[in-house]
């Protein structure tokens, strides 16, 4: 049984706005990308799974419960990170977040312990006892996580996660992600339009566009369809690229830089060999992928999500199952 | 503390003590309605918000309690003159007046702290957080007009008790005086409970609909005041019998009224000259309760989180 399972879900709002249009789609537990423009319905398929907005028709089930009649079952399993601020400035770290532990269900005892876990987890330390209206946004974005954390969710929903935090905030951030979906068995679902940021930690990927489906599958069918190599060079792209395009190569030349489509290895040789038959002065070779705009190109695909039902392979230490 | 479920990964950093999953009880939607009800109890006398959060209810409270603390100091001071019997029934101060004598304070204590509660909630989006747990948006609602109630009542019981208490010990024989108040109890709960619901309803339904701090608390000042002025008004231009009947508007006359009855003694306010059937004020504070709990959870019912 899938974890979450939708079926032709439609959202309309009052007003005419159609936020979710016939999506269908079964997600396995993993680290799964939700990624979509603004406005695809991300924030809206996130909040249908919570049961705060009922979907005007269609079905969604999660943990298989119904979304519409269970609400509050799923939600004492689901732990939620939204989009926007919603910390209290004049509350304590760890004051809110036991907080919500309570509220979520857990005993006070409990709830103090799983506070302190949660928040060494993100890596909030003495700081966590001060009032969160002087925290830095990487810290709030920490808190947030933390109170989604608190009660031990078996399903985890980040709606944009990295929003508003510099590059090293984001890498930290995307690195706690990671550590809760592979380490902890959680099942995680990140919504973001930053593909570049999701495809370092997820391993299943669902795209949707206009409230529909565009495409749902492992993450490295997505990287393969969209490669494209850029040869940048300081004079005679023009010629690289007829040079490339006569060995039967798609290349063509975008001011300086070369565009090479990539689908195999093939390539790589053909580029390097051509680059030191020409001559040509060569300022970089970089891998440009993953732009969503490609991704949108293709028409919708499915793929049925068998690699995610297996935890990830790469980290040394194969990742823990609860028991 | 019990045993790590994960085996910790091998490296030494300090993030890498391992993830302890949960296995206890969740105790599921009634424990966070009981959650939340206290922490708005709490947060309304400022309790777990800082220092600063805590002026406002304890000069409220300090205010609401001293007419109760003087009136024992005198009556001990009466008694130790031996003229404590003479003083005890001409005390201005008494079960039945001390309602209204801190009603104003009540009124400023709800437009104070009552848009603490639910406007915070809306203004910072910790709304979306509270939706997204183990419970019903009427839930919420509830819990925290419930818990701001509850703080209300705590505000109008506790100089009862210290007066009750106070008269007790004063008095030379102890438990004929505590006799003799027993009577008085019913009237005091039903009065209290009926005054914070209503008050706290109405107030907290103001502040349930602006995020805005101050739109909340001029309008729940505004919705206090201006009806009661109206009605007084009415009533002074000679149209008594309409002047009357929308003193049932005025919250804090429907509260004179239901006390009055309760106590069995006349009505504070000048107005009262055509007095309304007993029923009359029972039925506008219960309406008044009804009306503003089922208007806060069809607002929370719509809003989005």
């Amino acid at each position: 049984m899938a974890l979450i399972a939708i079926r032709s879900l439609t959202k309309r709002y009052p007003g005419g706005v159609t936020a979710l249009d016939g999506l269908s789609v079964e997600i396995e537990p993993g680290i799964v990308g939700l990624v979509g423009s603004n406005g695809a319905g991300k924030s809206t398929l996130l909040k249908v799974l919570l049961g705060l907005i009922a979907p005007t028709s269609g079905e969604a089930t999660v943990f298989d419960m119904d979304v519409r009649r269970r609400g509050t079952d799923i939600r004492q399993f689901v732990g939620y990170m939204p989009e926007h601020d919603c910390l209290p400035p004049d509350a304590s770290a760890t004051d809110f977040v036991s907080h919500m532990a309570l509220i979520s269900g857990l005993p006070r005892v409990a709830a103090r312990e799983r506070t302190a876990e949660v928040l060494r987890h993100v890596g909030l330390y003495e700081e966590r006892y001060r009032a969160i209206g002087g925290y830095s946004t990487g810290m709030k974005q920490r808190v947030k996580l933390a109170q989604a954390l608190v009660h031990d969710p078996k399903l985890l929903l980040l709606d944009e996660p990295t929003n508003g935090l510099d590059p090293a905030g984001r890498d930290e951030m995307l690195e706690l992600v990671e550590r809760t979906g592979s380490e902890f068995g959680i099942a995680v679902i990140v919504a973001s339009h930053l593909l570049g940021e999701i495809e370092r930690v997820c391993n299943y990927l669902v795209a949707i566009e206009a409230g529909r489906l565009l495409r749902a599958a492992p993450l490295g069918s997505f990287t393969e369809q969209t490669g494209t190599l850029a040869v940048e060079v300081e004079e005679g792209s023009e010629a690289l690229a007829a040079r490339l395009s006569a060995q039967g190569l798609e290349a063509i030349a975008d001011g300086r830089a070369v565009l090479i489509a990539i689908s195999d290895e093939r390539p790589y040789d053909i580029v390097r060999d051509t680059i030191v038959e020409l001559g040509v002065p060569l300022i970089r070779i970089e891998q440009r992928r993953h732009k969503l705009e490609d991704l949108f190109r293709d028409g919708p695909v499915v793929e049925p999500p068998v690699a995610v039902a297996a935890p990830p392979p790469a980290p040394p230490a194969a990742p823990q199952v609860r028991s | 503390m019990t045993a790590p479920v994960t085996v910790s990964t091998p490296t030494g950093s300090i993030y890498d003590l391992g993830y302890r999953g949960y296995d206890g009880p969740r105790l599921g939607r009634t424990h966070a309605i009981r959650s939340l009800f206290t922490h708005s109890l709490r947060s309304a006398y400022g309790i777990g918000r800082g220092g600063r959060a805590k002026i406002a209810p304890i000069i409220f409270g300090a205010m609401a309690v001293l007419p109760a603390i003087a009136i024992v100091g005198i009556l001990t001071l009466a008694a130790r003159f031996g003229v404590g019997e003479r003083f005890t029934e001409q005390s201005p101060i008494r079960y039945d007046t001390y309602f209204s004598t801190i009603s104003t304070i009540v009124v400023l204590f709800c437009a104070a702290q009552a848009p603490e509660l639910f406007g915070r909630d809306q203004r910072y989006g910790v709304l979306s957080l509270y939706f997204a747990r183990a419970l019903r948006r009427s839930d919420y609602a509830l819990a925290r007009i419930g818990g701001f109630a509850a703080a209300l009542l705590i505000l109008e019981l506790l100089p009862q008790f210290i007066l009750f208490v106070g008269r007790a010990l004063v008095s030379p024989d102890i438990v004929g005086a505590v006799l003799d108040d027993l009577p008085s109890l019913p009237p005091i709960l039903i009065q209290g409970l009926l005054s914070a619901a209503l008050l706290g309803g109405l107030a907290m339904t103001v502040s349930a609909y602006t995020p805005r701090r101050a739109y909340a608390t001029a309008g729940i000042i505004a919705l206090f005041i201006i009806p009661s002025i109206i009605s007084g008004v009415v009533a002074g231009l000679g149209s008594s019998t309409i002047g009357t009947w929308l003193t049932l508007f005025s919250p804090t006359s429907v509260l004179d009224g239901t006390n009055a009855v309760l106590f069995g003694s006349d009505f504070g306010s000048e107005f009262f000259f055509i007095s309304l059937p007993d029923w009359a004020y029972f039925a506008a504070a219960i309406a008044g309760i009804g009306g503003t709990i089922a208007i806060t959870l069809r607002r929370f019912a719509l809003i989005t989180a």
